[in-house]
């Protein structure tokens, strides 16, 4: 849970390892040893998943908005509807 | 005992949209927060303070789960904020520096922990993001008062509790009556009432949770004010979470509170309010 939370905290302060992210998000994850069900649900943006799981919803949400994910789109992917 | 008091104290939503996209709000909600603002700018300036203890959230702007206080105390010369300029362009305010009271926030903290309280120190470093800058905006619009920020978690689980929060409060009384540097010091609390951030209810507002607490808020019973459990707030939402900044305030203040305006403002997100301690 820390290595997502640290992630996604820091995708918010660090605009290379935004950019790093958006270019290869495999790579990024592997660095910060996301695995499992939280590395599957953050690559895929299933928000309402990494909230279930019991993400912070401000990481969530302040770390969606610098990968470039409209709002509308967040809040359908939070409610678990098909984007 | 020191010739300083807490002469006034204050409380007010801190909604991005507040200062961001006011328009956006029906104009009749929007001029009833305003002037609510207005009249406690007004109260703040007609009192002098020579300081304000200015008590709020973060949203993850400095602190991270790597290293969370339940209770930070801000010993800082100065503050920026907002954070970014993303964020100064977000919420309609220019970046600059808001002016602190290092030796006030200096013996608030010394003060608190031989109170048995262990506060984190912020000896600077901390910048501002809503929590401050949008209230701030209406309240002290010169930014010429110095603050000592202090920061109550309001945004993870587990939380401090209301009774806590409440104690804290009476401390920062204790603590602003025990020295005498700053002779009138104002406390202002920031945050709440519903809301919820980055989740599905995201624009609800929980108006029979808002209006209990108001009705709590004014009653001047602690332990009115300070019955509930986390999960009770959260019914509010997770920013509901922010009223522990009120709770402060009161705790503060020892007295009751008249709410100058609620307004229940979907735009914003929000259920918004300000408030002064009628005092």
């Amino acid at each position: 849970m820390y290595s997502l939370h640290k992630l996604l905290w820091e995708i918010r302060r660090d605009q290379a390892l935004r950019d790093r992210y958006l270019a290869d998000p495999d790579a990024v994850l592997d660095e910060y040893g996301v695995t499992g069900e939280l590395r599957g649900a953050m690559r895929s943006f299933d928000f309402k998943t990494l909230y279930e799981r019991g993400v912070n919803p401000y990481l969530i949400y302040f770390c969606a908005i610098q990968l470039e994910v409209p709002r509308a789109e967040y809040y359908a992917r939070i409610r678990g509807e098909e984007v | 005992m020191g010739t300083g008091r807490v002469v006034g104290a204050f409380t007010a939503s801190h909604s991005p949209g507040i200062t961001g996209w006011p328009e956006r709000a029906e104009p009749g909600r929007r001029r009833r927060v305003e002037a609510a603002y207005a009249e406690a700018r007004d109260r703040i300036a007609a009192l002098e303070p020579d300081a304000i203890v200015a008590v709020s959230v973060e949203h993850f702007t400095n602190f991270h789960l790597g290293n969370l206080p339940a209770f930070a105390i801000a010993t800082g010369e100065s503050y920026l904020g907002p954070v970014t300029a993303e964020m100064a362009s977000f919420v309609n305010v220019p970046q600059h520096q808001y002016p602190g009271d290092a030796a006030l926030g200096r013996h608030l903290y010394r003060f608190a922990l031989e109170s048995s309280f262990d506060p984190s120190l912020v000896e600077g470093g901390l910048d501002f993001d809503e929590n401050f800058c949008v209230p701030f905006k209406h309240l002290d619009p010169e930014s010429s008062i110095p603050l000592v920020p202090v920061i109550v978690n309001g945004v993870n689980p587990p939380w401090p509790t209301p009774r806590r929060c409440y104690d804290f409060g009476a401390m920062i009384r204790a603590a602003v009556e025990a020295q005498s540097e700053a002779e009138r010091v104002v406390v202002v609390g920031t945050g709440g009432l519903s809301h919820w951030v980055g989740l599905p209810q995201a624009g609800q507002i929980n108006e029979q949770f808002d209006r209990d607490f108001i009705a709590r808020f004014e009653s001047g019973d602690p332990d009115r004010l300070t019955a509930y459990t986390g999960d009770q707030i959260e019914e509010a939402g997770n920013g509901a979470h922010e009223i522990r900044t009120w709770i402060v305030a009161a705790g503060a203040a020892g007295t009751a509170f008249d709410v100058l305006a609620y307004e229940p403002v979907p735009e914003w997100i929000t259920g918004t309010a300000v408030a002064a301690a009628r005092m």
